[in-house]
């Protein structure tokens, strides 16, 4: 039976984690519900058969392959409308993100179908999906189940970890061949990127060392591109940091910067205001440092370091320099 | 040792920035009807009542055009940028909406039971009884403020009102001595003012009348006041409010109201204010701090006063196992009587808290507001509807002058004025001048601007509660329950001298509700150090400002800065205040 549909987006020859995140999450769900998760992927020749058939790694059973503009909403909509019509896909799931919010939101227009935003994780409940989804800044969490079907999902990014499943295979590849709709055409993409010229890309690595206002200046940021540096990390900030000008906006964390859920989150001299914390608490382990014992950060951190951030880091990036030999 | 934050003027000129003539080619420029600015219970009230009065009436409807009516609304939708206590006299409410019963208005209904305290200290409670009349409530509905303009949104757009959301309205077209429309703000600027990819210019609205509805430090509003020489001799004054609202678990049966602590009795500290807690339905509560702006220490922060307020056990027992769910600051006008200024200038008409429409004894504007505006409504009707143009709105300012919005603010002409002489004496004043009906004092007591009373470093910092993240919280915990999600790098939209004396810089950190402004520790530990054992006063510091937390309360406006409208959409987006 099918059951769950996800989109994955693709970027010179690897899956975007996000998306890699839904698959797993979509398996997972598919399994649950007694059916098949499969997955829609939209491009060039890039699509190789060996690339697609590597979601199969992830739980998909099946991977649709259209050739069409990648990296716009409406002709993966045009895909993936054609795709639960013809097969009767019970759910679409999506890793969330700008694009992954549009077509969902596309898919749901064209539809008629029931649709939930910014969810934070999904469940079973007498073999229909429920969604979970904060509400009023986070404050509450409701449950949201699906009168209709098709039912949309579109998480939040980051929501759903990308687990390699335990009967994974090659996912069968199948080629369909949809006519776009004529306004899914007049879009074209001029330019990929990272916006505003970020090298790194925080929101896939697994390691983070971020910097707060204690680490005093500019200048301490180095402190924590060497550990970073050491642990085979990335970068990243808080707000008030990127606003003093420290570090480049495209490494800030939370509320109005990225959501990341990397396995280590190493915060340094961060005070671990609610604006940081939603966007970095879903992550593995939290360690903190911060010479302030009352700072809020402590109260979410697995492990908390009180003290000289100058002093601690430096050893630190020694020993796992020494460790790693 | 003491600055006046007045010697720091902000640096802009709203003469020439605000107020200007039309800039896009002719066929360009958006022609409607009548323009409101501010998706309040004013600008609502005034918009449903056109509306109403242009239903009977289809040939002058056919005249306005494509859009008889327009209402701009900076924040992302009509309720978002709106704080208020609230409890409405329903008065308004039933004259603007004849036919519909009172259980079916978008309130939390009317409270029994009244209760006056006075907190002498941290642990005492003194009830005041009889509930001194301003503090009677019977017949008045709690509200939230924010509801209520989500509610009267949706009755204006049934009645085919064009409601312009995420619009901020920066500049009011002006020509030939008469307003012929305002100017929508800009989106897309980063920064420093460049132009980003997403960059869409701002347009000129043109329109037959103009309603400034702004509400409480109205950008636009200010600006006309000072353009046509609308005010007094008597300087508006301003008071802030600091709100939160609470899910309880034991149901409050009682309208409360408290003076006295966490405010502070002594003349020299000028803390006039007091709390409010009401019942919104059985499982909510909100309430609130209210201070006059003229207090004098740099370290008094009404945001962390309200914190403190909530360790006292008459109110601790209220919020005892409850969460807070919504929070948001704003500031109110005080001036009274002798402050409001004259309410119209050729095509246009000032409605609501932007021109003083605050019973100050009483704390109620809304209704106020809401009067206002379909008295605007009227006079802008009856001019179009006779002589086809607006340039002579006195009957405007006439209905104001003949409702209960002058006569109740006459009889409190001279209340607020006495309480500089401190907490005590004030208080006694007050009280026989609502003994008398007003009669006495008599006289006209002068209003003083918030910004021409000079701060020191005092030490009220030092009995703030250290935040629990239960019952109190850091300002920027309330910032985020606030649903502020502003972009980081949007213009500053704040203007203020940045280099200051230590004390003007401490008054604004500890002032700012939402954590906009700071002064860096290294600066106040050398003003430390310079001062051999306190605090150096007059270092001139220069403070650091995160205007993304702004939720727009407008109090740096009375205290020597000037709040200018974010982007369309940004700011807060409050849902039950």
């Amino acid at each position: 039976m099918t059951a769950i549909l996800t989109y994955a987006l693709h970027y010179e020859g690897e899956f975007n984690k996000n998306s890699l995140g839904a698959v797993s999450e979509g398996a997972r769900l598919a399994g649950e519900l007694g059916g098949e998760a499969a997955a829609v992927v939209v491009g060039g020749d890039d699509l190789t058969d060996e690339l697609c058939a590597s979601l199969g790694k992830y739980g998909a059973a099946r991977v649709y392959r259209a050739r069409a503009p990648e990296g716009l909403a409406q002709p993966v909509v045009d895909v993936m409308a054609e795709v639960i019509r013809d097969n009767g896909y019970r759910y679409a799931l999506f890793g969330g993100g700008l694009l992954g919010f549009e077509i969902g939101a596309g898919l749901t227009a064209r539809l008629g179908a029931g649709v939930t935003m910014e969810v934070t994780a999904v469940k079973v409940q007498d073999g229909q999906l429920v969604a979970e989804r904060p509400i009023l800044q986070d404050s509450a969490v409701v449950d949201v189940g699906y009168v209709g079907e098709p039912g949309i999902v579109i998480g939040r990014l980051n929501a759903f970890d990308v687990r390699e499943a335990a009967n994974g295979a090659s996912a069968e590849v199948v080629d369909v061949d949809v006519e776009l709709q004529p306004h899914s055409t007049r879009a074209t993409m001029v330019q990929r990127g990272e916006q505003r010229g970020a090298d790194v890309n925080i929101e896939d690595a697994e390691i983070l060392v971020a910097g707060g206002r204690g680490l005093g200046n500019a200048e301490g940021f180095e402190l924590c591109e060497q550990l970073a540096d050491a642990l085979g990390g990335a970068v990243a900030a808080t707000r008030a940091v990127v606003d003093a000008g420290w570090y480049p906006y495209a490494a800030q964390i939370g509320q109005t910067g990225k959501t990341v859920a990397p396995k280590l989150y190493l915060a340094a001299g961060i005070s671990g205001a609610i604006q940081h914390k939603v966007g970095m608490q879903s992550s593995e382990n939290i360690v903190a440092i911060n010479k302030d014992p009352n700072a809020p950060i402590f109260e979410f951190s697995d492990l908390g370091v009180v003290g000289d951030l100058n002093k601690i880091i430096p050893k630190l990036t020694e020993a796992v320099k020494a460790k790693r030999g | 040792m003491a600055t006046a934050p007045i010697e720091f003027p902000p640096p802009v000129d709203p003469e020439q920035e605000f107020v200007g003539a039309p800039t896009d080619p002719e066929e360009e420029r958006i022609e409607v009807g009548v323009a409101i600015v501010g998706g309040g219970p004013a600008g609502l009230a005034c918009a449903i009542r056109l509306s109403q009065l242009l239903a009977d009436d289809e040939p002058l409807l056919e005249s306005l055009g494509e859009v008889p009516i327009a209402l701009v609304e900076k924040g992302k939708g009509p309720g978002s940028h709106l704080l208020s206590g609230a409890m409405m006299k329903p008065s308004a409410m039933r004259a603007l909406f004849p036919d519909l019963p009172e259980s079916d208005w978008p309130t939390f209904g009317t409270v029994d039971k009244d209760a006056v305290y006075l907190l002498p200290n941290r642990r005492m409670t003194i009830p005041l009884k009889p509930t001194p009349p301003p503090f009677r409530n019977h017949g008045n509905h709690v509200v939230s403020v924010a509801q209520l303009g989500r509610w009267l949104a949706e009755r204006a757009e049934e009645a085919g009102v064009y409601i312009l959301g995420e619009t901020a309205a920066s500049r009011l077209l002006v020509e030939h001595g008469r307003v012929v429309g305002v100017r929508s703000g800009d989106k897309g600027r980063g920064r420093g003012g460049e132009e980003l990819s997403n960059f869409e210019p701002g347009a000129d609205l043109i329109a037959k009348a103009t309603v400034l509805a702004e509400g409480t430090q109205g950008h636009l509003t200010g600006a006309a006041i000072r353009h046509f020489e609308l005010g007094t001799d008597d300087p508006q004054q301003w008071e802030l409010g600091v709100k939160e609202v609470w899910e309880v678990e034991k149901p409050l049966d009682r309208v409360i109201h408290t003076t006295g602590w966490p405010l502070r009795f002594g003349a020299k500290y000028r803390e006039f204010g007091g709390s409010f807690i009401y019942p919104m339905g059985a499982d909510r509560v909100s309430m609130g701090l209210v201070v006059g702006l003229d207090y004098r220490d740099a370290t008094f922060s009404a945001h962390d006063a309200l914190q403190e307020l909530k360790t006292h056990p008459l109110v601790a027992e209220i919020v005892e196992g409850g969460k807070r769910v919504g929070w948001g600051a704003k500031t109110l006008p005080s001036g009274g009587y002798w402050a409001r200024p004259r309410v119209w200038a050729p095509g246009l008409a000032i409605a609501g808290d932007g021109a003083g429409m605050v019973n100050v004894p009483t704390l109620k504007g809304v209704h106020y507001a809401m009067h206002a505006g379909a008295f605007a409504a009227e006079a802008i009707y009856e001019r179009l509807a006779s002589s086809g143009n607006c340039d002579d709105l006195s009957n405007y300012e006439a209905k104001v002058r003949d409702s209960e919005i002058d006569r109740d603010s006459y009889r409190s002409r001279n209340m607020r004025q006495p309480f500089a002489k401190g907490f005590f004496v004030g208080g006694a004043i007050a009280n026989m001048m609502e003994i008398s009906g007003g009669r006495f004092p008599g006289g006209r007591w002068a209003t003083h601007d918030d910004a021409t009373v000079d701060v020191f470093v005092g030490d009220r910092d030092k009995s703030y509660p250290r935040p629990d993240g239960k019952v109190t919280f850091d300002k920027l915990s309330s910032v985020f329950l606030s649903g502020n999600a502003t972009r980081d790098d949007a213009p500053n939209h704040i203007r203020v001298q940045e280099q200051v004396p230590l004390e003007v810089a401490l008054m604004w950190q500890n002032m700012c509700p939402a954590a906009v402004y700071e002064v860096p520790e290294s600066e106040l530990e050398a003003a430390r150090d310079e001062g051999n054992g306190t605090v150096d006063g007059k270092r001139e510091v220069k403070v650091q400002i995160t205007p993304s937390n702004c939720v727009q309360c407008g109090a740096i406006t009375a205290k020597g800065g000037r709040l200018t409208p974010p982007e369309g959409g940004d700011g807060p987006n409050y849902q039950m205040t």
